[in-house]
């Protein structure tokens, strides 16, 4: 089963002569264990897909499922705690709330689902280690490098036992070694069995992903090939 | 449980990190509850207090004469007096017997020094009596018959300045008056039968209950707090709007969202609470000395309403929690997207309240009107209700600037948009800018309405002395002068009058009839002739008797004196007699002026112009008048008008330097009070501090704001001259539309409050409120115009990430 | 071209055989470019021939014949590291002409050939990020030749991109009249007399 999957997705804002379509009936599915990329120019509603995987947003006409449970129909709440427990967010810029720890903010969706500070606590730092973050538990947000504090998101998005994994240009103010850095820790946690969602406008981004999906003007206009193996590569080289 | 846990800890560490952030808030709300709690506690010391009179009592009996035979009530007690005239002064020292451990009239005596009278013999003075006589400890006083040795210093501590000398229960004498001191219920005093010719004055009427005003005050400042608080913590939602959005992602829920602004409300209203507290009373207990020589009784610091103190402090702390609770509910409510693009919600259309504003500000006025003491909810809610009203209003103007952006130059333009734009924030600051200087004006225009309303106890302005010929002023005897005393009365007052830096004393003519006898008053020891007098004839067994407190003496109608009120000559009619400032004068009766007076049909012509203090020229008779009544002018004293009012100091040396004339002259002015005027410019002052304080910190928890538009303008090369000009003009049109809209509120309250007596607000005190509507955002401008220059800190660094 | 001054590069850290030289410069430039005997033994003749490399006359042809770099070697080597390649001349790229004549062919949806383009140079892309995702990055040599690769990638995907948002423009907002402007000839004329 799908971990997230949108069947005929669709987004307007505005009313009347103001109106903006940001999604057209889109499709998408995304299996535990797969990145898919979202590329797209500037406008053509790679956001606002996110938002609406996400739960942040309903969508206009359209299904979203995740996990297999439709999103319609959910109450706030059960949207929120739905968000704590099976969906992780990671933003480009602005990820983590000042004022908390790393292992804090890591741990944070977990205790917001009310488990005890200490267990919680516990679970954060695994996370956080699993990162090799593990000596920068203690440090605020401004004491934390642009890597690490995506690599601090990253853990926070996975923490507890989240199966989707949503990405906004996620390495978009990083330099493309630490970017790199984070993609590939982004495809570990894919390996675990998490499904992930990496938008993005960057072909070197995209090519980390499973399967890279063309979006325009809201539309899916195409998709990747599962690729073959890189063998395949060398042999094209000649 | 865990959550809320998790998020309370997240808004303590926020507010522990950033609490220099917040350092704007907490101090207007650290201000807003000092000044309620140094309020609340001169609110119950600076009105006199009953016990001046009463002591314990709830009813005064004054009789005059001898002590009548009284009825039985649950406690009384006797006190009798006698005046003590004092050389050069028409106020006497009041010689009481009364004992320190009265039942009812103790707590009118306090011992500063030496003990308390116990013989025949012995006397205790106050401290301006031991002045008048040259007392001191020890002194042996000789005054008419009696000779006492002065065993102790007193005062009464409830009136600094009530001048009498006290002995030991029954050694007055033969009193002139007798007070009588009762405590009864309305019930039982009417119960029992009163001995004639009592003046009877209840404990109610002697004053508005200090606890009301206690109320009303601390009332007006939770609701300064509350509004403070909600300007505030609308910033600061919008501040935290993108970490609200953050958490909102990960799967935080509506409720959290609010708890971590309500959180903070608590943590910033507690902390305000708790230093305000501390500041407002360290502020009192410092300011206790200096308001004692203000409000002219001692208070005791420490007896402070403390239950009232400490419900406020905690009221204090729940209003900033529901003064954050509406930003807190506007922040979770914003879509997560939204929020975490840190876009404000589209401000509500201002009209929506408007209406909804109208109608409690309606209300509340109605409830105004309809006040009164006994009821002080209703009160309560009318001073809500305004505030409210206004709040609600405050929105609409601030839209009102919208259109009139569109013509200013650029800098001004970006102040004004940006009001309108954060209405929310801009709403609520207007609304406590507007408090503030509402309760300047209410305090400017009160103080007015206050003394139009009761004028007060004495027979001349605060600014006027009359040196009268006679100790009795001009009642009684007043001595024919020759040429060299006529001279040396002259130059006495003319030496008075450069004492207190009086204009040219006018002098003052009275009617003498040709039938007059030469009389002679014995405790003054002069003779002469009585001038024409106006009185009440009352009917007392077969006599006739006429009270000297309801006489109104005719004075000649000189140029001097029509010049000192404005009366042009023109104006007069040649057939009138009588000029007077008394509405009606049917009740009353010449006296003084023998035959002639019994067919006299005086023409009456009511003069606004003339005062109303009963010492001051009243009543004139013009040289008609003079005529037709056969009566002939004689000198009976002169008018100085100082440049300001009166001190004790000032009072004394004119009584000595009447006495050093050698004549029986005396001086007549205003009972000395406690002068609550001093107490009102205070307030005044404090009043337009304050609302310049809270001016000063909304615009710049304002601005503060606009610190990536800063960086923007920076950007594009706008220099210090940009900001203060922005700076500037967002101070001014707060300060402008605050001080509008205060005024007009203050003004609209008063109204309802005085409905039924609007004359008490005929004098517009045109140049307070010029100071407050023109002045107040002046000096807010110029004072962030000057203040603006400064690079902020925040430029460079966004405050968000 | 680059083989040449490959092996040359070799040779100046110290004398080498021939099949020695072969496994180091596959070695070196992480496997990405497999290379067979005989292509070494024929750059080796030419150096020879142009007297940049020295051989051990002693020995036969063969695998144990050894090779050193003369001194006129080691000159060609280091002008050559410091000579910028060729990259002025722009290099008749088969896509940029196929997107030139896709937008001018009436019944093509050049924004469709672009897409396939597009999407193909992204699976390359994949394929090469797979390469360095099963590599755990501890070859140097091998990661910078496959980001070479994905910059090169990444580059034409981006012009495409651009190309695309071109494209969608002109076709949107049409181009103002263009009197004097028939053809590709005036545009190139007009690019070099920029360049004065």
């Amino acid at each position: 089963m799908s971990v997230l999957e949108m069947r005929d997705v669709s987004k307007t804002y505005g009313q009347g002569p103001a109106e903006v379509a940001a999604l057209r009936g889109v499709d998408l599915a995304v299996d535990p264990g797969t990145m898919v990329a979202v590329m797209g120019p500037s406008g053509s509603g790679k956001s606002t897909l996110l938002t609406i995987a996400g739960s942040l947003e309903s969508p206009t006409a359209g299904e979203v499922l995740v996990s297999g449970a439709p999103l319609a129909g959910m109450s706030r709440d059960e949207l929120a705690r739905l968000r704590r427990r099976s969906i992780g967010y990671v933003f480009q810029d602005f990820n983590l709330l000042p004022g908390l720890t790393a292992v804090e903010n890591v741990s944070l969706p977990l205790e917001l689902d009310g488990l005890s500070g200490r267990r919680a606590r516990q679970r954060g730092l695994e996370a956080l280690d699993l990162l090799g973050l593990a000596d920068r538990a203690g440090h605020f947000p401004d004491q934390l490098s642009g890597g690490e504090r995506q690599r601090v998101a990253i853990a926070r998005a996975v923490v507890g036992d989240r199966r989707l994994l949503l990405a906004d240009e996620p390495t978009g103010a990083l330099d493309s070694v630490t970017g790199e850095a984070v993609m590939r820790l982004i495809l570990a946690a894919c390996k675990r069995g998490v499904a992930a969602v990496v938008v993005t406008h960057d072909a070197q981004l995209a090519s980390w992903a499973d399967r890279v999906v063309f979006l325009r003007d809201g539309r899916v206009i195409d998709h990747t090939s599962p690729p073959p193996g890189p063998e395949s590569l060398l042999e094209a080289e000649r | 449980m865990s959550a809320r846990i998790a998020v309370t800890r997240w808004s303590w560490r926020l507010f522990r990190r950033e609490w220099r952030s917040q350092a704007l808030v907490l101090a207007l709300l650290t201000i807003a509850v000092a000044a309620t709690v140094f309020g609340l506690g001169s609110a119950g010391a600076a009105l006199p207090p009953g016990s001046a009179q009463f002591g314990d009592a709830d009813y005064l009996m004054t009789f005059r004469g001898s002590t009548p035979a009284l009825g039985t009530y649950p406690a009384t007690e006797v006190i009798n007096h006698r005046k003590i005239p004092v050389p050069g002064s028409a106020n006497p020292v009041d010689l009481r017997d009364q004992s320190p451990t009265g039942a009812l009239g103790r707590s009118m005596l306090r011992l500063d020094e030496g003990r308390y009278p116990a013989t025949a013999g012995e006397i205790a003075v106050s401290a301006r009596t031991a002045g008048l006589f040259h007392l001191a400890l020890g002194a042996t006083w000789h005054e008419g018959a009696n000779t006492w040795t002065v065993v102790g210093l007193v005062e009464n501590p409830a009136n600094l300045l009530d001048t009498f000398a006290l002995v030991p229960p029954g050694q007055v004498g033969s009193p002139d008056r007798v007070t009588v001191l009762v405590r009864a219920t309305a019930a039982q005093f009417a119960a029992v039968h009163r001995p004639d010719g009592a003046e009877v004055q209840p404990r109610d009427s002697a004053g508005t209950d200090p606890a009301f005003i206690v109320l009303i005050l601390a009332t007006v400042g939770l609701l300064f707090v509350g509004l403070l608080a909600a300007a505030g913590f609308t910033v600061l939602a919008q501040r935290r709007l993108r970490a609200l959005g953050m958490l909102a992602a990960i799967g935080a829920r509506h409720r959290h969202l609010r708890l971590v602004m309500l959180a903070n409300g608590a943590v910033v209203g507690g902390v305000a609470a708790l230093l305000g507290g501390v500041i407002g009373l360290g502020a009192w207990l410092l300011f206790v000395p200096r308001l004692e020589t203000i409000v002219q009784h001692r208070i005791d610091r420490f007896g402070l309403p403390w239950l009232p103190l400490l419900l406020a402090l905690v009221l204090a702390t729940l209003t900033a929690i529901a003064a954050a609770w509406w930003p807190a509910r506007a922040a979770a409510r914003v879509p997560v997207v939204a929020a975490l693009a840190a876009r404000p919600p589209q401000p509500r259309p201002a009209h929506r309240f408007a209406l909804l504003g109208a109608v409690l500000l309606a209300a509340g006025l109605t409830l105004l009107a309809v006040n009164n003491p006994d009821r002080p909810l209703i009160g309560i809610g009318g001073i809500v209700g305004t505030a409210a009203g206004v709040l609600l209003l405050a929105p609409l103007l601030i839209a009102a600037l919208a259109p009139v952006a569109r013509a200013c130059p650029v800098a001004a333009r970006i102040a004004l948009r940006d009001l309108a734009r954060y209405r929310a924030r801009s709403g609520a600051a207007l609304a406590a800018i507007s408090m503030a200087t509402g309760i300047a004006a209410a305090i400017i225009i009160g103080a007015g309405a206050a003394q139009a309303a009761s004028p007060s106890g004495g027979n001349l302005p605060d600014n006027e002395l009359v040196v009268w010929l006679t100790p009795n002023g001009i009642q009684g005897p007043i001595p024919q002068l020759d040429a060299a005393q006529t001279a040396r009365a002259r130059s006495a007052v003319s030496l008075i009058a450069g004492l207190v830096q009086g204009g040219t004393p006018i002098g003052l003519t009275g009617g003498i009839s040709p039938d007059a006898r030469i009389e002679s008053a014995d405790e003054a020891g002069v003779s002469g002739k009585p001038v024409v007098t106006f009185a009440i004839p009352h009917r007392v067994g077969g006599d006739t008797e006429y009270h000297g407190d309801e006489m109104i003496p005719l004075l000649l109608a000189t140029p001097e004196i029509l010049q000192r009120y404005g009366i042009p000559a023109g104006s007069i009619d040649p057939e009138t007699d009588v000029l007077t400032s008394h509405r009606d004068l049917s009740g009353y009766r010449l006296i003084g002026a023998g035959r002639a007076a019994e067919n006299w049909q005086p023409k009456v012509q009511y003069e606004a112009g003339l005062p109303a203090y009963s010492s001051d020229p009243t009543t004139l008779i013009t040289e008609h008048g003079l005529k037709a009544l056969g009566v002939s002018p004689a000198p009976v004293g002169w008018l100085v008008t100082a440049a300001k009012e009166l001190t004790p100091a000032q009072v004394d040396k004119a009584e000595q330097t009447a006495r050093g004339a050698g004549l029986a002259l005396s001086v007549e002015t205003r009972p000395l009070a406690a002068d609550l005027s001093r107490l009102r410019t205070g307030a005044t002052a404090i009043g337009a501090g304050v609302a310049l304080g809270v001016l000063a910190m909304t615009v710049g928890l304002i601005r503060s704001e606009a610190g990536r538009d800063l960086r923007t303008l920076a950007a594009n090369g706008a220099g210090a001259g940009t900001r203060r000009r922005l700076t500037a003009a967002t101070a001014l049109a707060l300060a402008l539309l605050g001080a509008v809209l205060g005024t007009a509120g203050a003004y609209a309250a008063l109204i309802a409050w005085y409905h039924q007596n609007l004359h008490a607000l005929a004098a517009v005190p045109v140049e307070h409120l010029t100071g407050l509507i023109v002045g107040l955002p002046l000096v807010a401008a110029a004072a962030s115009w000057l203040l603006a220059g400064r690079e902020p800190a925040g430029v460079a660094r966004s405050p968000l990430d | 071209m680059s083989v040449r001054h490959a092996l040359l590069a070799l040779l100046a850290e110290g004398p080498k055989y021939g099949l020695q030289l072969r496994e180091e410069f596959v070695e070196r430039t992480g496997e990405v470019w497999p290379l067979n005997v005989g292509q070494v033994y024929t750059t080796l003749q030419r150096l020879e021939r142009d007297g940049l490399v020295e051989s051990d006359d002693a020995a036969d042809p063969g695998p144990q014949k050894g090779f050193r770099i003369t001194e006129g070697g080691e000159q060609e080597l280091t002008g050559w590291l410091r000579t910028p390649p060729d990259l002025a001349a722009p290099p008749r790229d088969e896509l940029v002409i196929k997107i030139l004549v896709a937008a001018r062919m009436p019944g093509v949806d050049v924004h469709d050939v672009i897409q396939v383009h597009r999407r193909y140079l992204v699976e390359l892309m994949q394929r090469w990020t797979r390469l360095k995702e099963d590599e755990d990055g501890t070859d140097l040599s091998f990661a910078l030749v496959v980001d070479a690769e994905l910059f090169r990638l990444d580059s034409v995907i981006r012009w495409l991109d651009s190309a695309d948002g071109r494209l969608r423009r002109a076709s949107v907002e049409p181009a103002p009249a263009r009197a004097t402007n028939t053809g590709p000839l005036p545009k190139m004329r007009r690019r070099v007399g920029g360049r004065r």
